[in-house]
């Protein structure tokens, strides 16, 4: 079953999207995590010029984070006040990442840093994860004692100016590492097709020193709010959100959500982390080879943007 | 030592709390948000819109139109049912099979290079006789008149290429029989022209990088030339370069300011890498024996548009040899255009790009609210 994508020019096999819609949803829903991260590197490689798999994919994750994020809102989870303050430096960080996307295509540049940012990024994040589950499975064979959470130490962050008081988070810290925070995983969502929650969920634990209830809520809370951002900034700047392909990756992504989140349930969070961090280095490793394996064709052509 | 246990397992603990409140969220809990009905009520249309896109084919409509303007009185619906039924009788049943050597399907330059002092010759004389005899009666000319199978291509949601015969006639034809094989045809389909850069990669510290690129003027967006036997055969190279004939011949001119920079066999190169990557697409395609003359003076060529064909206007440009002369020369058009749904949401996407983007961020909200709220419903 073909239908022709009325942005990225092509048609392609509904079928064949729709279950990769599904996959991804699957390990999406199993793993708690956007599957941006998995999904765009998927869109590229089968064959969705990357410009166009970046910006559907921003509408995608609004799809997939809309209901986690209402949920979270209901239960009081979300500090609305930090929120805002991150979506402030989202908005801007995702401003200049939509116009880097802009240049870049035009230098003839951005798969490259593109590229580039998958291999940085999911490398540190999956190395760090692969090591923490790695020991913490090891220490529960030895029946080591689950020590209790020690109380944060003040570091470097408690000492900038322009304090702000989040009561929710019970927090009173500066507001610029926060629209940092904001502005970091903006930039990154814009430029990678990725919601940024495997950046600002350990951000906000360990950098900011957010309580982890608060933190999942309000991470949504800046990733519904900066990809639905996202979403429009590409359409506007670059033209490149496929309205036909978002739906077909919507509808296979909520259902396999579903079946993930049952999944994940039986499985020991551990060996969760442990999984999903296979599968971050995996998907930083097929990137990496792109970039250091000769290809067999050393050119490549594209239509020149904005030259008229 | 103890800072990096006690850091572990501060990172363990607020990852397994993390991870314990993700799994907590239950789609029931946006039941008060939204009332199953509701959901379902929204599941149910983007599935219907969904439905109409797919089964949306309001381009056969415009083609069967195009078709009935041709109309009887043309030759247009006779060349389109013979493409349709008589095409397998066709094929079986070979036009001119001395014309057909299937192995020269490469341009050979040095060959062309060779033939043509001799060609030229050739030529020459053939003008001579030729003026004489045109002299003696004027109606001896010949000329081709030329027409496409359909006045204009729909690309709708279910495009997936589309098959068009380019037909054609050569007046007073001298041909006994279309076995005489007195005429060549060459038919080419070029699309718009538009600025295209070719980069290169090299290896920079170990990383494949584009490093050199050359921007190109007027590269046909598409390109597929179709003749009576491989171009090589039918006359020489100067012609071919004069009309674009071929993919070695294709005026395809890099831009001043980066042509200064490389030397003339890397701008070759670059050259080459259209055309490769253009075929290797699928856009560019050359059937050498593709036109078959079918009586002493019509001649068709079935030409599949491939799926991926950019979408705009394109031109047939038909040239008639004789004895390596080109006598004759004619065009026709058919307009590739987006239609129903498929056109809609275009122009949407770029002529009202914001209020596109917040549909589309519509669309995703609804989605997942519908269907978090569905399964919720489903789990009790």
């Amino acid at each position: 079953m073909n239908l022709y994508l009325p942005i990225a020019e092509m048609p392609v096999n509904v079928l064949i999207f729709l279950g990769m819609g599904g996959a991804v949803g699957f390990l999406s829903g199993m793993f708690g995590v956007g599957g941006g991260f998995l999904m765009t590197p998927l869109l590229i490689f089968s064959g969705i010029p990357p410009a166009v798999a970046i910006g559907t994919e921003a509408a995608q994750i609004v799809a997939s984070s809309v209901s986690g994020a209402v949920a979270q809102y209901q239960r009081r989870n979300v500090d609305i006040k930090m929120g805002i303050v991150l979506l402030t430096g989202g908005i801007m960080g995702s401003i200049l990442g939509v116009q880097i996307v802009k240049e870049l295509r035009q230098l003839g540049q951005f798969e490259l840093f593109v590229s580039l940012a998958y291999v940085i990024f999911l490398g540190i994040i999956g190395s760090l994860m692969m090591i923490e589950s790695l020991n913490t499975m090891r220490k529960a064979r030895s029946g080591a004692a689950v020590s209790a959470r020690r109380p944060g130490q003040h570091s470097w962050i408690h000492g900038l100016p322009l304090k702000m008081r989040f009561h929710r988070s019970k927090l009173y810290i500066s507001a610029i590492p926060v629209i940092v925070l904001g502005a970091i995983v903006g930039f990154l969502g814009a430029i990678m097709g990725v919601g940024g929650g495997f950046i600002i969920v350990p951000a906000m634990i360990y950098l900011l020193r957010v309580p982890t209830n608060v933190v999942v809520g309000t991470s949504l809370f800046q990733i519904l709010f900066v990809t639905a951002a996202t979403t429009i900034l590409h359409s506007v700047q670059n033209h490149t959100v496929d309205i036909v392909l978002a739906m077909i990756l919507m509808i296979g992504g909520v259902i396999g959500a579903q079946f993930g989140a049952v999944a994940g349930e039986k499985l020991k969070g551990e060996q969760l982390r442990f999984l999903l961090a296979g599968l971050v280095l995996l998907v930083c490793l097929r990137v990496a080879w792109n970039l250091v394996v000769m290809p067999s064709e050393l050119y490549s052509i594209s239509s020149v943007i904005g030259g008229h | 030592m103890a800072a990096r246990d006690e850091f572990r397992q501060k990172f363990r603990q607020r990852f397994e709390d993390a991870n314990r409140s993700i799994r907590k969220i239950k789609p029931r809990d946006l039941r008060s948000a939204m009332t199953g009905r509701n959901a379902v009520f929204a599941l149910g249309a983007a599935m219907v819109v969904l439905l109409i896109w797919i089964f949306n084919t309001g381009g056969e409509d415009a083609d069967t139109a195009a078709l009935r303007e041709t109309g009887a009185s043309s030759p247009a619906a006779i060349m389109e049912e013979m493409s349709k039924t008589a095409m397998p009788a066709q094929q079986a049943d070979p036009a001119a099979p001395a014309k057909k050597t299937e192995q020269a399907n490469v341009e050979q330059s040095a060959l062309e290079a060779s033939v043509e002092k001799a060609e030229q010759e050739k030529a020459e004389r053939r003008r001579a006789a030729m003026a004489d005899r045109t002299v003696q009666n004027p109606n001896f000319i010949e000329s081709v008149e030329v027409d496409i199978s359909t006045r204009s291509v729909a690309i709708t949601s279910g495009f997936s290429g589309q098959r068009i015969v380019v037909f054609g006639a050569v007046h007073n034809s001298q041909q006994a029989s279309p076995q005489q094989g007195l005429y060549d045809v060459v038919v080419v389909l070029e699309g718009a022209k538009s600025k295209l850069v070719s980069r290169r990669k090299s290896n920079v510290a170990g990383l494949w990088i584009n490093t050199q690129s050359v921007e190109f003027e007027s590269v046909p967006s598409y390109y597929t030339i179709s003749s009576t036997r491989p171009i090589v055969e039918i006359s020489t190279p100067r012609v071919f370069d004069e009309h674009g004939i071929g993919f070695h011949h294709i005026r395809i001119e890099p831009q001043a300011a980066g042509a200064n920079k490389l030397n003339p066999a890397e701008l070759k190169s670059f050259r080459e890498s259209i055309i490769r990557l253009k075929a290797s697409e699928g856009l560019y395609q050359r059937r050498p024996t593709g036109v078959e003359f079918i009586g002493r003076s019509l001649f068709r060529t079935a030409i599949d548009l491939p799926a991926n064909v950019p979408i705009g206007p394109v031109v047939a440009r038909t040239y008639l040899f004789r004895d390596a002369e080109l006598i004759a020369e004619n065009t026709a058009a058919v307009q590739l255009q987006r239609q129903g749904l498929e056109a809609l949401m275009y122009s949407f996407a770029f002529d009202y790009p914001l209020f596109y983007g917040m549909f589309a961020v519509a669309i995703a909200v609804g989605a997942g609210l519908a269907a978090s709220a569905v399964f919720s419903r489903g789990a009790h």
